[in-house]
C-alpha cells in the first residue's frame, strides 16, 4: 500500500480542513471564550500545514528508504495485486470474529480464524489444522478459566 | 525503613514472583521473534494485568519489557533481523561479529551490557525521581501543558523519518484523542452518532491494533525470515569482563545517554540505541573497525537501550507523561491499579515505589541466567514457523481487546487501527508518534484549555514562570531542530560542492 507523498499529503489537508471546520461548529461553553472547538481547530490547522509540506516533498530527505523486502509473489498482473490484498486478511478476520462469535461461539470462530490466517501465511494443512485446534483451546482455557473473561459458548461449549 | 521492608514483603509474595518469572519467559520469547516487538509484548499483556494484584501487574510489564529489549538482540545477531526496533541500530555490527565466528561474544555483550544498563538506569530512577517529585509539586497547568507538548515533540524526533511526517502522525493521534465526550464542554465531538465512540478511543485497542495487527498484516506480504541453522554455543559470558574493562568509557557514555533519552518524555529505547551507536561510531578510538564486527558499538548501544527503559519511568511516574511507548502502556496500568502517577505517589505509596525499584533490579539480574538459557534455545524458538505464531497473535488481539471491556466494538477498533498503522508505516509515517498523540491528547488539551481559561486567553502566562519558560524553550528547540539540521546539511553540502568545483 505504497502511496505517493502527494496522495497522503492531500489526504491530510482534507482531513485537517474537515476537522477544523466541524470543530468550529461545536457549541461553546457558556461564558467562556475557549471551549471544545479550540483544540480541533488548532490540530486541523496543523494537519493542513503538514499535509501541504508533505505534498511538496519537504523533509523527504530525512527519510531512510528501507530495503525493498516485499514482492514475494511471482510478478505479473492480477496475481500480484491479489497477493497485496493478503494484508487485509488479519483485519477481515477480526471483523469476522465480531460478527460470528456470538452466533458460533468462541471455539469454532477462533478455530476458523487461526486456520484461515495460517493458510494465508502459507502453512500446510498438516500444520494449520493442529494449530487451529490447539490455539483456541489454550486461549479459551487461559482467558475463560484463569482470567474469567466471558467468552460466548455458542454452538460448541468448552468441555471445562 | 519500614517502607523498604514492606516493599520486600510485597515483592516476595507468591503471585509477584510467579508473575516475574512467567513474564520474563514471555518477554524473552516474544522479543526474540522477529516482527514481535517489545511494545507489542507489553500491549498484549495488559488484558492479563487486569486480573493481577497491583504490584504483580507492574512487575509483569517491567520484566517483560526489559527481557524483550534484550532478546531482540538475538535474531539481530544470528539472522541480521532485529527482533525489536531497539536492536535495529546495531544489528549489522552484531551480525558481522557472528560471521567472524564471534557469535558468543556478540550475544554475551548484548546480554551483559543490557543487564548493566538496566541496573544503572534503575539507579538513576531511584535517585532522580524523589528529587524531581519535590519540583513537580509546584507545577501548574502551564508546566504540565509544556511537558506534555515537549513529550510529543520529542516523539517526532525519532531517527530515520521525515520530521514533517512525524508531526503529522502526532497531530493525527491528537485528533483521534478528540473523539468522544471528554472535552471542556462535555459535548459529543467527532462521534458521528456512534454510541460506542462517546467514551472516546480506548488506548489499548489502539495500541494492540497499531503494534500487533499491523505486524501480522506485514507478515502477510513479506517473505518468511530464513531458518536458523542449529548450532552449539561456547561460553556466553566468557570475555565479557574483559570487554567491560576495555570499553568502560563507552559503556558509561551509553548508560548516561540512555538515561537522558529515557527521561525525555516521548523518546524511548529505539532512539537511545540509534543515538548511542552513532556516538560510539564518532568517538571510537578504532574507527576503522566500526561496522566490521567491532564490539564497542554493541557495548554502548546495548547498555543504552536498556538504561532508557528504566529512566523512561521517571516522567511516567511523576507526571503521567510516557517516556516511551512501553511506559505509555504502563501508565494505563498504573491508573487502573490505583497507583495514579504523580508526585504524591512517592510520599503516600512509598512502599509500592520501593517495590517497583526492586522489581527492576530483580528483572535485570535474572535476565542473565534466563538470557543464557534463551540464547541456547534460540535456534529452537526461532524455528517456530511464522504461520503458526502469527495466527495465534490475531486471536490474542481479538480476545485481549475484548477482555479489557467485554465490548466487541473494541475488536472493531483493533482492526481499524491495524489498517491505519499498516498504511502509515508503509508510507513513512512513524506510528509511535501517533500512539503518543492518542494517549496524551486529552492531557494536552485539558491543560491547554485550563491554562487559557485561567489566563483569560492571554499567551504570556504560558512562559512567565521560570520552569515553564525553560520547558517552552526546549519544546520549540525540538520543533526547530530538524530545520536547523537541514540548514546545516545544506551549508555543508554547499561547501563540499564549492570545494569540489574546478578552480
Amino acid at each position: 500500500m505504497q502511496l505517493s507523498d502527494r496522495v497522503t499529503g492531500a489526504f491530510l489537508v482534507v482531513l485537517g480542513g474537515a476537522a477544523a471546520l466541524s470543530g468550529s461548529r461545536l457549541p461553546a461553553v457558556p461564558g467562556q471564550d475557549v471551549g471544545p472547538a479550540a483544540f480541533p481547530m488548532l490540530i486541523g490547522g496543523g494537519l493542513v500545514l503538514c499535509g501541504v509540506l508533505i505534498a511538496f516533498g519537504i523533509g523527504h530527505n530525512f527519510e531512510v528508504t528501507e530495503e525493498a523486502e516485499e514482492d514475494t509473489a511471482p510478478s505479473g498482473g492480477w496475481f500480484r495485486r491479489l497477493a497485496g490484498l493478503r494484508a487485509l486478511v488479519p483485519p477481515a478476520l477480526l471483523l469476522f470474529y465480531v460478527f460470528a462469535v456470538d452466533l458460533l461461539g468462541f471455539l469454532p470462530t477462533a478455530a476458523l480464524i487461526v486456520f484461515t490466517a495460517a493458510m494465508a501465511l502459507g502453512a500446510r494443512p498438516r500444520l494449520a489444522v493442529p494449530i487451529a485446534i490447539l490455539a483456541p483451546a489454550l486461549v479459551h482455557l487461559v482467558f475463560y478459566k484463569l482470567l474469567r473473561v466471558p467468552l460466548p459458548a455458542g454452538l460448541l461449549p468448552a468441555p471445562w | 525503613m519500614n517502607d523498604m521492608l514492606e516493599a520486600f514483603r510485597l515483592v516476595a509474595a507468591a503471585d509477584v514472583v510467579l508473575a516475574i518469572l512467567a513474564s520474563a519467559i514471555y518477554g524473552l520469547v516474544v522479543g526474540s521473534l522477529p516482527g514481535l516487538s517489545a511494545t507489542m509484548a507489553t500491549a498484549l499483556l495488559v488484558p492479563v494485568t487486569f486480573y493481577l494484584s497491583p504490584i504483580a501487574a507492574v512487575a509483569t510489564i517491567i520484566t517483560a519489557s526489559a527481557m524483550a529489549i534484550f532478546s531482540g538482540d538475538i535474531p539481530g545477531c544470528l539472522l541480521r533481523i532485529p527482533g525489536t526496533p531497539a536492536s535495529a541500530a546495531y544489528t549489522d555490527e552484531a551480525y558481522a561479529m557472528t560471521r567472524r565466528g564471534q557469535a558468543e561474544v556478540a550475544l554475551g555483550a548484548g546480554l551483559w551490557f543490557s543487564a548493566i544498563g538496566g541496573i544503572v538506569g534503575t539507579l538513576s530512577l531511584v535517585l532522580m525521581a524523589p528529587l524531581l517529585a519535590e519540583m513537580a509539586l509546584s507545577f501548574s497547568t502551564y508546566e504540565y501543558f509544556w511537558l506534555a507538548f515537549l513529550g510529543l515533540m520529542c516523539a517526532t524526533l525519532v531517527a530515520r523519518s521525515s520530521p514533517v511526517k512525524a508531526i503529522a502522525s502526532m497531530l493525527l493521534g491528537l485528533l483521534i484523542a478528540c473523539i468522544g465526550m471528554e472535552n471542556p464542554a462535555g459535548t459529543p465531538r467527532f462521534t458521528f452518532g456512534v454510541t460506542n465512540l462517546l467514551g472516546g478511543i480506548e488506548p489499548i485497542p489502539a495500541l494492540v491494533g497499531v503494534f500487533a495487527v499491523s505486524e501480522v498484516m506485514r507478515a502477510m506480504v513479506t517473505p518468511e525470515p530464513p531458518k536458523l541453522p542449529r548450532r552449539k554455543f561456547g561460553s556466553i559470558l566468557a570475555g565479557q569482563w574483559a570487554l567491560t574493562k576495555k570499553y568502560q568509557w563507552p559503556m558509561w557514555r551509553g548508560n548516561i545517554i540512555g538515561i537522558i533519552i529515557g527521561v525525555l518524555p516521548g523518546a524511548g529505547a529505539d532512539m537511545a540505541a540509534w543515538v548511542s551507536y552513532a556516538m560510539s561510531k564518532k568517538f571510537s578510538k578504532e574507527p576503522e573497525k566500526v561496522g566490521t564486527g567491532h564490539p564497542e558499538g554493541l557495548v554502548e548501544a546495548g547498555a543504552s537501550n536498556n538504561a532508557s527503559l528504566a529512566s523512561g519511568w521517571v516522567p511516567a511516574l511523576l507526571f503521567g507523561i510516557p517516556g516511551d511507548t512501553i511506559t505509555a502502556i504502563a501508565i494505563g496500568v498504573l491508573y487502573m491499579k490505583g497507583l495514579n502517577p504523580g508526585p504524591t505517589l512517592f510520599t503516600e505509596r512509598a512502599s509500592s515505589m520501593y517495590a517497583l525499584y526492586l522489581i527492576f533490579i530483580i528483572a535485570n539480574i535474572i535476565m542473565i541466567p534466563l538470557g543464557i538459557v534463551m540464547i541456547r534455545l534460540a535456534s529452537l524458538v526461532l524455528r517456530a514457523p511464522r504461520s503458526a505464531v502469527m495466527p495465534a497473535i490475531i486471536l490474542l488481539c481479538a480476545v485481549g481487546s475484548y477482555a479489557t471491556g467485554a465490548n466487541l466494538f473494541s475488536v472493531v477498533m483493533v482492526a481499524a487501527f491495524g489498517v491505519l498503522g499498516f498504511v502509515m508505516e508503509r508510507n513513512g509515517y512513524p506510528v509511535a508518534a501517533l500512539v503518543l498523540g492518542i494517549i496524551m491528547g486529552s492531557m494536552v488539551e485539558q491543560n491547554f484549555i485550563t491554562s487559557l481559561i485561567k489566563s483569560d486567553g492571554d499567551v504570556l502566562p504560558f512562559i512567565e514562570r521560570p520552569v515553564s519558560a525553560v520547558l517552552a524553550a526546549l519544546t520549540f528547540g525540538a520543533l526547530l531542530w530538524p530545520v536547523g539540521a537541514w540548514l546545516l546539511g545544506r551549508v555543508q553540502a554547499g561547501r563540499l560542492r564549492a570545494a569540489a568545483a574546478p578552480r
